[in-house]
């Protein structure tokens, strides 16, 4: 089956992708205040020394987001 | 019309997190700043004064930076209470809005909120040095407009505009308007929950009323009956609390998108910052945790090597004045008791000053350049084994300069457990009170040779301890998350700011609010300690003061014994027959097998109110009764003998085992009210009290086995 969509960590390393949903509603709301919402251009930048956390780019605000984040929100292919 | 005039107004900052409000609270309020970040003290919220040009003063209070009125944790929690509840002290006349010009698109969401409670509230758009160096041109007019509201372009960081901003947080103060500008139309279910809100509670502002109704569950100034009340409207209505809350952020953006596209005119592209390269290498796999190894293994070495000489400074000051004070003062107990008892216990504190500056020093300038947001990225995953967050690592930083302000620091953990854990942990990580006491026991028991190249013995032993506080925290972080269960989500998601360079009257002001806090908040506990330990040392039960006396003149004369000598025998004796000796003397058993004598037992109890108080205690006890100079306090610790086996106290495991002991034990008892009140029991601090309590037992007697 084809997926009509990604997550976050399938980004590699300087590639983007507009977000298209959450699916953790409380994330989501903690997301979207801080401006990360559905449409915005998301970069990757790189992933954590330790592994299980991701640096990115959202529309020019760099965020932090753990893995399970990362992968609660979709993003498009 | 005088009298409103007169009357104290209260003005908020408010904005998101890394805004520049605490550079513009500094810059309105100065030196003007309550704080209370140490012994007994502890605010929830920044407050200083600010005085208008017309002479009229009001409070500016500091909330704590927060994204929305949703909050995810307890310090924004603070923000969304405050401002949806007109009776609280810190509710305020008028808001100032602290907006970063630079990323308008992203700073607006609060302040629509914030206007659609009708609070009066003005924008200050700081940052707009940058946002002028980068090309991004901002229209104030045009957002004045639309908001509704007045907006000053401003710098907190060259002052530019601060006077207009002071000018016109008057003028709105003054007329109390607050902009007709709405940006939410609440849904249907929204409207008939906010009615309904408005109803029982008599409000007028709808959306305040829906605020109410969302957080419910937690608004501190609510009642069981009100919160009832409101479960019962909420669950009537059907209200899906966090559905609605996405929905509203959303529809707010879409609002206010087109007036920051209409305002703000920036250039094609977004300028390469430094902060990229910056951070290439700071997150990098394998330089970024040794850029923190190395960051870390600097600051030790700062503490310790860079203050010898401002210390020696103080150390003389002292010794002069001791000297001076006995020479003009008449020979009478009230001499005694100033410079055996307040001086000594003084000087043993004020001398580590240096040590303490350089500590807050470090820790802010860390936080003001973005490097801590790094540290919490780097390590989150790391934390997390240990059942904590990466934003504890912040938390255990700061507790190296002091615990209570670094467990208050944990309140932006948004998960109950990794929060409690935290806050359990972070006493073991050697603070700056501690610092007085290892400096003292290493300068004491470790030889100082050089070891590598610019390390020295002492001032790895002085690592060593900090690592052992370190292991202890992490230690006890893995038990707790094993034993503790919750089913909470817990959350990252932080915003890594730009790296900018510090701006010197922020460290300024930190450093001098710590510190003189320190200096106040401890000095008074080891005034009036030192001033009862002196009393204690000085008089004794029944006449066994004088027999001491009687005894010590003759065994004085039985061995021919000099002038000197004479003198400190018979303060050996007075000591061991006074009050303090009989205490000492009760707990000796039981610390005998760690090594201590009973003048460290005397030292032991003291430092139960707070460690800092074992230096003072210390001088205080050995400079009973020799009113030469006082301060040579390491002289004659390592003089100190047992008295029945006549051999040393102080030997590298006795100063190992105390050294031991005070890295792990809980003395400090505003640390215990702070954790009683971020944890809202006396379980927490009573556990945390029995278990540091009994490692530091265990280990400092393993130690003391080990080396002896
Ligand atoms: N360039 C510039 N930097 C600023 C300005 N205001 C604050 N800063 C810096 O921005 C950083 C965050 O400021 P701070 O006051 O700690 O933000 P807060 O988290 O909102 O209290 C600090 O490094 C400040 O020195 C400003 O107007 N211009």
């Amino acid at each position: 089956m084809q997926r009509r969509y990604r997550t976050i960590p399938d980004l590699k390393v300087h590639e983007s992708a507009h977000a298209l949903a959450f699916e953790d509603p409380a994330l989501a709301g903690k997301l979207t205040a801080m401006g990360l919402l559905p449409g915005t251009l998301i970069e990757m930048v790189r992933t954590a020394p330790f592994g299980s956390a991701y640096y990115i780019k959202a529309d020019g605000v760099r965020l932090a987001l753990r893995e399970e984040e990362a992968s609660s929100i979709l993003i498009d292919v | 019309m005088s009298e409103a005039r007169d009357k104290l107004l209260n003005i908020a900052l408010v904005g998101n997190p890394n805004c520049g409000k605490s550079t513009i609270f500094n810059q309105l309020t100065g030196l003007r700043q309550k704080t209370g970040n140490f012994p007994g003290i502890t605010v929830e919220i920044k407050e200083g004064r600010m005085q208008f040009p017309s002479g009229r003063q009001a409070i500016l209070t500091d909330l704590p930076g927060t994204y929305s009125l949703y909050p995810t944790s307890s310090d924004e929690k603070i923000v969304a209470s405050v401002l949806t509840n007109p009776k609280d002290a810190h509710y305020p006349n008028v808001v100032i809005y602290v907006a970063d010009a630079t990323h308008l698109e992203k700073h607006l969401l609060l302040l629509t909120q914030l206007l659609d409670l009708d609070i009066p509230v003005m924008m200050a758009l700081n940052m707009s040095d940058t946002a002028e160096e980068i090309g991004i041109k901002v229209n104030a007019g045009v957002l004045a407009d639309r908001l509704g509201i007045p907006v000053v372009a401003i710098s907190g960081r060259t002052g530019a505009n601060i006077q207009k901003l002071i000018a016109e947080i008057e003028k709105l103060s003054d007329s109390t308007a607050f902009s007709e500008k709405h940006f939410y139309p609440l849904q249907e279910v929204e409207k008939q929950v906010a009615e309904a809100v408005c109803l029982n509670f008599s409000l007028t502002n709808a959306y305040q009323a829906l605020l109410l109704a969302h957080h419910y569950e937690w608004l501190p100034f609510l009642s069981e009956q009100n919160q009832e009340t409101l479960r019962a409207i909420v669950q009537d209505k059907g209200l899906a609390s966090l559905r609605f809350q996405v929905d509203e952020t959303l529809d707010r953006y879409d609002r206010f998108t087109p007036i920051v596209q209409e305002a703000v005119q920036r250039p094609p592209q977004f300028p390469s910052t430094p902060t990229d390269q910056i951070d290439a290498v700071v997150t990098h796999r394998w330089w970024g945790p040794l850029l923190f190894f190395f960051v870390m293994l600097l600051v030790f070495q700062a503490i310790y090597d860079w203050s010898t000489v401002p210390m020696d400074w103080i150390e003389q000051f002292f010794a002069q004045l001791n000297v001076w004070l006995t020479d003009i003062l008449p020979v009478h107990w009230s001499t005694d008791l100033i410079t055996d008892g307040i001086l000594a216990g003084l000087s043993g504190i004020l001398v580590f000053i240096p040590q303490i500056a350089i500590l807050f020093f470090l820790i802010t300038v860390l936080e003001e350049i973005g490097y801590m947001a790094r540290v919490v990225f780097i390590f989150d995953k790391t934390m997390r084994r240990f059942g904590m967050n990466g934003r504890s690592v912040v938390s255990l930083i700061s507790g190296g300069a002091c615990a209570v302000p670094a467990i208050m620091s944990s309140r932006t953990i948004g998960n109950w457990k990794e929060r409690l854990i935290t806050t359990m942990v972070t006493p073991f990580i050697s603070c700056s009170a501690r610092l007085p006491v290892y400096a003292v026991l290493i300068g004491l028991a470790v030889p100082d040779k050089r070891v590598f190249w610019i390390f020295s013995w002492q001032s790895l032993t002085f690592g060593s301890m900090y690592a052992l506080g370190v292991v202890a925290a992490f230690a006890s972080g893995y038990l707790m998350k094993k034993v503790l269960h919750t089913r909470e989500s817990s959350y990252l998601a932080i915003e890594l700011p730009v790296y900018r360079i510090p701006h010197w009257r922020n460290l300024w002001l930190t450093v001098w609010e710590k510190v003189g806090a320190f200096v106040i908040g401890a000095g008074k506990i080891i005034l009036v300690i030192s001033m009862v330990l002196w009393a204690l040392a000085r008089f004794g039960p029944g006449d066994a003061m004088a027999q001491a006396a009687t005894k010590a003149r003759q065994e004085a004369q039985k061995q021919q014994l000099n002038q000197t000598e004479a003198a400190d025998l018979l303060a050996a004796y007075q000591l061991e027959a006074s009050y303090a000796g009989y205490l000492g003397k009760v707990i000796e058993p039981a610390i005998r097998p760690l090594g201590y004598d009973w003048k460290i037992g005397i030292a032991l109890i003291a430092s139960f109110a707070a460690r800092e108080v074992f230096v003072g205690t210390m001088s205080t006890i050995y400079s009973i009764g020799s009113s030469e100079d006082a301060f040579i306090l390491r002289e004659k610790m390592k003089k100190a003998r047992f008295e029945d086996s006549g051999t040393p106290v102080y030997t590298l495991a006795t100063a190992l085992s105390l050294l031991v002991f005070y890295a792990l034990a809980m003395q400090c008892m505003s640390t215990m009210a702070v954790v009683k009140r971020e944890t809202g029991s006396w379980k927490w601090p009573l556990l945390q009290f029995s278990y540091m309590s009994l490692m530091a037992y265990l280990l400092a007697w393993v130690v003391y086995n080990v080396f002896a």
